[in-house]
């Protein structure tokens, strides 16, 4: 069934190495800065630098790769399920390394994010990837952005040692419910995904306590001029490690050949202490595989964000790969409207002070495919409308539809110098289009207009049109032409 | 009838501009200040060329720290750096408001004339960033990884240090084509920045070392990273835009 080929150059190692990483959504390199060191090879940027942008689109960050794409797993969605016939193949340590090196010294990349199916058992290849990162990091001296995957059900030590060499750490969510995960990941359990996630969140804390910071990790600075941001009401818990998850380290590392002799591990005692994941956690959640709807899946971030403080949640939408009478058809188109409503979403909730409970119900569980949430929040929030640009307070401008956390920064820096007239707005970046029908200035609406919630809505509606259905369909797009030889007649 | 100064395209020659405009006390609305070369000449005008003086431009410059902000002067350095013909004036109308309001003038958008200086900054920044992400080394031999751009703006200066702080131990060098300058990075050394003779630029752009494997390597994984049910070009030139892919690896064909 697994064809495991031990001739293949490093091209086609990296190329069936990254085709196998790439539905994992997450590339981002932000998060941290860290300045170069004479010596060594790369610094960080806390805004992230994208390097380029692939066919479809989407950000190439980092060196998105697997060290291994054998599985033992049989995860129904995943395309290195163990019941898939693949050639299997497995990344050296020095080949990752060499490829770091030399990709990111001609800048085509900000970092490595290493992932990888489970070889042998979780403890074997959580020792790979530690090998892997060790040795870029202290024999190759790149002092670059690494992003790794935790593997669930991965000894904590080898967690904790990756911890003080990695920027961001991620264990996929992949389903918001138990059940959803039951279903397609059979081998993964919620309780394997959330207590590595809790472990992590405490060492990040207590690395932070240590060196006088908050517990709790920086978020967006303009978020403490907002009343009840998601921030405010976190109550971060500590989970327990349940002695379950012990139970089941002991029977998975009891037969693997170690590669790394030490097991215990103390973080360097030097003055000040190494950082652990500065960059934080993130997970990732799959969109459209299972029957969840938008409400589930957004109330389940909130909780991510408050109860395990990760820095950021990505929803990636369903490819479909495997052919599964548990899955969507093999002709599902992927759910893009739906996933860019969720990350519209997720920054209302990260940037804007909104809550999950704002934006949907469990009576009105979905996004509006035709408007995107804050306009949809707006008409249903009339009575707050309109809003006079020239005296209103920071949180009361971002509720507004067209004003970002950017303009809402101008408009309150440039109306201490004077009023601000429609004009004026047009430069400061306000996307007037969707705000006339919300603001005022110095008492008087851009036009005549009704506040008046079918009006506006059919008028909203009518300029996002074009946008969702761009974002649903992005290859049929193509201008009408005469010689067309689709309508040509026969 | 207005009168029109005219001056080099550099800090010093604007900044210089600006003083004798300043100093001629013709009146705002009389003057306005141009980079040469100037194409094409307007009639009943009186044009006035100002020879770069850097006694004047530092006078500009320590007016602009103490009477308006350093802030200011960033956006005036960054703007003085943008292709725009009219940055000279733009530069001087944003100053003579600047000298009167102080430090928050650089908030007050409502202003047209701060709004065009501030749309130029914003420019200038932008397409620093975007070489930031698309410069692409090419490895030469003797270890020496070079760089070509093509910026409309002069934006040598503002990557610079983000790349001698990111490889301090590498030989680097990026250079402008449009502008036949270059910065230099010798390995554990400081860079600097150097206008490039003819022959030296030409002998420049022939060092490249073709067979370097990981040309094919880097094109192997982009082309494999992109999901082909989610494949959208439209995004794709949003993002980078067509004019930034002239030297970029990924986007050069074979052979």
């Amino acid at each position: 069934m697994e064809l495991i080929d031990q001739n293949l150059s490093l091209q086609d190692k990296l190329h069936i190495l990254a085709d196998a990483a790439k539905y994992d959504v997450a590339c981002t390199s932000s998060g941290v800065d860290r300045r170069g060191r004479k010596g060594s090879l790369g610094n960080s940027c806390a805004d992230g630098i994208c390097h380029s942008f692939s066919a479809d689109g989407r950000c190439v960050s980092l060196l998105k790769i697997l060290q291994s794409n054998e599985c033992v797993y049989d995860c129904k969605y995943c395309l290195n399920r163990a019941g898939n016939d693949r050639v299997r193949t497995t990344f050296s340590p020095e080949d990752i390394c060499q490829l770091v090196i030399e990709f990111y010294r001609r800048n085509y990349i900000e970092g490595l994010f290493l992932s990888s199916g489970v070889v042998k058992n979780p403890a074997y290849t959580m020792e790979l990837m530690y090998h892997s990162i060790y040795m870029l990091r202290n024999q190759y001296h790149f002092n670059g952005y690494i992003h790794v995957k935790a593997i669930p059900n991965a000894p904590q030590e080898l967690i904790e040692k990756l911890g003080y060499i990695v920027d961001r750490m991620s264990i996929n969510l992949e389903l918001p419910t138990a059940e959803g995960l039951q279903e397609l990941a059979p081998h993964k359990t919620q309780s394997s995904i959330l207590t590595p996630m809790a472990l992590v969140q405490k060492g990040i804390a207590e690395h932070r306590l240590s060196v006088g910071k908050d517990a709790l990790m920086d978020r967006s600075s303009a978020n403490r001029y907002l009343s009840e941001t998601i921030f405010d009401t976190a109550q971060p818990s500590r989970i327990h490690e349940s002695s379950a998850y012990h139970a089941g380290i002991t029977s998975t590392s009891s037969g693997t050949d170690s590669l790394i002799p030490a097991p215990s591990f103390s973080a360097p005692s030097i003055s000040r202490p190494d950082p652990f994941v500065p960059a934080g956690q993130s997970t990732q959640m799959i969109i459209g595989a299972t029957g969840e709807n938008d409400y589930q899946l957004l109330t389940t971030t909130q909780k991510l964000y408050q109860q395990f403080d990760l820095k950021r949640v990505f929803f990636s939408a369903y490819v479909p790969l495997n052919e599964d009478a548990h899955l969507p058809s093999l002709d599902t188109a992927p759910p893009l409207l739906r996933e860019h409503r969720l990350y519209q979403a997720d920054w209302l909730l990260r940037f804007y002070g909104f809550q999950a409970q704002d934006l949907l119900t469990a009576d009105r569980p979905n996004f509006n495919i035709f408007l995107d949430p804050k306009c949809d929040w707006a008409l249903r929030h009339l009575e707050i409308f309109p809003v006079e640009v020239n005296t209103a307070d920071y949180a009361t401008l971002l509720k507004v539809p067209g004003i970002g956390n950017k303009s809402a920064y101008r408009i309150i820096n440039a109306r201490k110098g004077g009023n601000l007239d429609f004009d004026a707005l047009k430069k400061i970046g306000v996307v007037l289009k969707r705000a006339r029908y919300f603001i005022t200035c110095k008492g008087k609406m851009q036009y005549h207009l009704r506040i008046e919630e079918d009006f506006i809505t059919r008028q909203l509606t009518g300029e996002e049109h074009h946008s969702a259905w761009d974002i649903e369909h992005p290859q049929t797009y193509q201008q009408l032409s005469l010689f067309d030889t689709q309508f040509a007649v026969h | 009838m207005a009168t029109i100064f005219t001056c080099d395209d550099s800090l010093e020659g604007i900044l210089t501009c600006i003083y004798d405009a300043w100093a001629s006390k013709l009146g705002q609305q009389n003057i306005r200040l141009l980079i040469e070369p100037v194409v094409e000449y307007e009639l009943f005008c009186d044009y006035r060329h100002t020879d770069s003086d850097s006694h004047k431009a530092n006078n500009v410059i320590d007016s602009i720290q103490k009477k308006i902000s350093s802030y200011a002067y960033q956006m005036v350095y960054r703007c003085a750096m943008s292709a725009s013909p009219d940055k000279a004036d733009i530069i001087y109308r944003f100053l003579l408001l600047g000298f009167h309001y102080g430090r928050q003038i650089t908030d007050m958008i409502q202003f047209p004339a701060v709004s065009a200086i501030f749309e130029i900054n914003r420019a200038v920044g932008n397409e620093a960033h975007f070489f930031r992400e698309f410069v692409r080394f090419l490895n030469m031999k003797g270890n020496v990884l070079a760089a070509h751009i093509e910026p409309k703006s002069d934006v040598l200066i503002f990557i610079a240090p983000h790349f001698a702080d990111r490889m301090p131990s590498e030989n680097w060098m990026i250079i402008d084509d449009n502008r036949k300058s270059a910065v230099i990075h010798p390995a554990d050394q400081e860079y600097y920045l150097t206008s490039l003779s003819d022959d030296e630029f030409l002998r420049l752009s022939h060092l490249e070392d073709s067979d370097d494997p990981f040309i094919d390597l880097w094109k192997e994984f982009f082309e494999t990273i992109a999901i082909k049910p989610r494949e959208n070009y439209r995004c794709q030139r949003n993002l980078f835009p067509i004019r930034y892919r002239r030297h970029v690896t990924e986007f050069i064909p074979p052979g």
